[in-house]
Parts: C-alpha cells; structure tokens; sequence
C-alpha cells in the first residue's frame, strides 16, 4: 500500500511539474519573447544535438555552435564528430561538408521555403503565430514550456511539434523538433550571448 | 530455343570468368557458409558520417544501422540535422519502407537502395564455390537471385562484387576494419553514377 501510495506521489509530481498556464500567464510569456526578439540583432550559441530514434541504444550526439544575425542569417555548423556547416542566406541553403562546398536553391519549393523559415524562426523562439501553430503553454519551476503544432498539413507530414523551452529571460533554451513517428532531434543550447558584433564575413560561403 | 541454349552458354562462360578474370583458382568447399560481421551486433548503434555523389550531384547525411534480431535490421538515414530521409526495415528477405521522403519515393532508386543495403547488412549465407590466390579467398554466392562474390584477404571480408554476366556491376569496399566494424565503406556503381561513402563517427 506503501509502494501503491509512494509511486501516486511520484507521478502526481511529475504532472505538477509541468502545469498549463492560465492565458495572462501566457500573454506575459508572448511578449517577453516578443520584446526579447525585436531587441535581438545577433546571437552567438553553443549547442549540442541528440537525435533519437526509438530503436536505437543511445541518441546521437553532434555537437557545434550557431550564429545568427538579423534579419535572417543563420550559420549551424557542426564541430563534432564530423566537420559540416550550413548557412540559411535568402532562399539559398550554402553547405560546407568537410571542405566541399554546395547549395541548394530552396526558391522553387514552397513547402522547403516555410520549413526553412520554421528553423530560422525557431532560434530567436518566435513562433507564435496561431495561424499556422496550436500553442499550448507551460509553466515548470523556472522555465516555460511551448508546444507548437503546425496547423498546415503538409508540414505536419514533416514536424509533427515543435517544443521550446524558454528561460525566465524569454531566451530559447531547447529546441525539440517531434516528426510524426515520434523520434525527435533535441538541441540544447549553451553560452548563449546576444549582441555581440558578428560580421557578415560569418556568412560567406 | 537457339536463343536460350545461347544465353545459357554465354552465362556459364562468363560466370566462370570472373573467378578467373581475378587469377583465383577454385578449390572444394563443403558446406561453407559467408559471414559478413560488419553489422552482427545488437548492442552497437551503428553510425556513419554519408557522402552520396550521383550524377554530379552531392550530399551528405547521417547513415545509421542498428541489428534489432536475427535477420532482422533498420537502416536510417538523415540529414546532418537531424531529419530522416528514408527509413527500412530488412527482415529475412522482406523489405518494407517505414519513411522516404516524398521527393525521394521512386520505385528505380527504391531498388537500388533496397539491393544494396540488403547486401550490406546480410550476415549469413551459403556459398555456391570457393577460389583461392595468395593469402585471399573469393566466396561465390547468391543473394535475393544476384549473384555476390566476397572476398576475404587474411580472413578479414575486405569486399562484396555484385557481379552480373562476369562483370563487377557494383563493388562494396570495406576498410579501417576494427574488431568487428568496418570504419570505411564504401559503394561504387559501375553501371550508374552513383557512390556512397560510409565513414563511421561513434
């Protein structure tokens, strides 16, 4: 009875630590992220990513650092184990794959364009358009928590959620990308500085 | 009929000539089987670094390749984010697609992919003839009705030939051999333009 009553506990505080919030509370969190945005010109991250697929033992581990600067530049590159980079430029993706170099012209393909815009959006955390997302917020101890469902079929049939974990500050601090199988890639992101002067040498490929 | 005893002759010729193209002389086997070691595993998640060239075009992702049982493995491969591109499943000689991109689901590339991975993750199978030169063995065989032959060079399986009518049709080569994983692999087409490299990352 102990035991029945000790793992009642256990689960009733693992729900509490995750508690929706009430609609000011969100409103609250929307505009600090909002605010925190606009205010963003650059940001500099480090950050590591597991993607995990159901069948396997352990999650892939990458590691490497983002750069980003406004309006839309974003450099992602890896460091380790493998050397590769990718810069988000207009409608271009420039890949650097261990010293081969090439890009990718997303122009002609609506859908690959939006899902761009996703990851671009995705950094600075605002995603918060109710027309192409279900949000749902949450509140844990010192972080909040949003779920973002693309509305668009088309790109559900390759995100099926995005979830953001956002500081006190509103700054992002996981992005957790969900396709509809269920496996995730998760990045955590540390160091992270705003505003620091980036040239756009950065960005050349 | 004329047509048939003509097919049936040039096949026998040109099935012997390969073993002999490569200088092998065939010796007598009894009831040997192949091993391919490469993915035999079920504790190790398989992960390699892929560079594809096809037709002049390149890319790269995450190839990944975990043994779930006996006969039995998922094949994944990604982009360097983290986003699948095709996802298979090879159990026994059944192959299903669990994902593929839409932009990628064509029954022509499907085949290859399916025939090639299956030959990489095939652990067991019967071999028809053996050859032997030096300190290297050539294993003939038969997988899914193509025709493989493996060769080992000091007992390690340094490469599988796809061979059809006496010509290599597509050669896996596997290098960096540590323990029980190949560190390299690679997969050269002759007959398409198409290679795939495999450099192992954990």
């Amino acid at each position: 009875m102990r035991n029945i009553l000790y793992i009642l506990f256990l689960v009733a505080s693992t729900v509490h630590s995750q508690q929706k919030m009430s609609t000011a509370e969100a409103t609250v969190l929307k505009e600090k992220v909002k605010a925190q945005s606009a205010l963003t010109k650059t940001i500099t991250s480090d950050f590591v990513q597991y993607k995990h697929l159901d069948f396997l033992s352990n999650d892939i581990i990458t590691k490497g650092y983002l750069v980003f600067k406004t309006p839309n530049l974003v450099k992602w590159s890896y460091v380790d184990p493998f050397v590769y980079s990718v810069i988000f430029k207009d409608e271009n993706l420039y890949i650097n794959d261990e010293g081969q170099k090439s890009d990718v012209n997303l122009s002609s393909s609506k859908l690959f364009k939006q899902l761009n815009k996703l990851i671009v959006n995705s950094v600075k955390g605002d995603m918060f358009d109710d027309k192409e997302f279900d949000i749902t917020y949450f509140k844990t101890t010192t972080n909040s928590d949003v779920y973002f469902v693309p509305v668009n079929k088309k790109i559900a049939k390759y995100i099926k959620a995005f979830h953001i974990q956002f500081n006190e500050k509103g700054d992002v601090m996981e992005i957790k990308m969900i396709e509809p199988s269920d496996d995730y890639t998760r990045i955590v992101f540390s160091n992270r500085i705003l505003n620091k002067t980036v040239s756009d040498a950065v960005f050349a490929h | 009929m004329r047509y048939l005893l003509i097919s049936i002759f040039c096949c026998l010729i040109s099935c012997a000539s390969y073993t002999k193209k490569n200088n092998f002389t065939e010796v007598e086997s009894v009831d040997e089987v192949v091993h391919n070691s490469y993915f035999s595993d079920t504790l190790k998640d398989y992960v390699y670094k892929a560079k594809i060239d096809v037709y002049n075009k390149s890319f790269g992702g995450i190839f990944i390749v975990k043994k779930i049982a006996e006969r039995n493995h998922r094949v994944v491969f990604t982009t360097e984010m983290g986003s699948k591109i095709f996802d298979f499943s090879f159990e026994h000689d059944n192959f299903k697609v669990n994902y593929i991109l839409e932009e990628m689901n064509k029954k022509m590339l499907l085949n290859i992919l399916e025939k090639d991975f299956r030959v990489l993750v095939r652990e067991h199978e019967s071999i028809l003839s053996k050859s032997v030169k030096e300190n290297s063995t050539l294993l003939e065989t038969k997988i899914v009705n193509k025709k493989y032959f493996y060769t080992f060079k000091d007992e390690k399986l340094n490469s599988i030939s796809r061979v059809n009518m006496g010509k290599e049709k597509v050669r896996f080569i596997f290098s960096e051999i540590i323990d029980i994983t190949a560190k390299n692999i690679q997969i050269l087409h002759h007959n398409i333009k198409l290679t795939i490299n495999l450099k192992s990352i954990n």
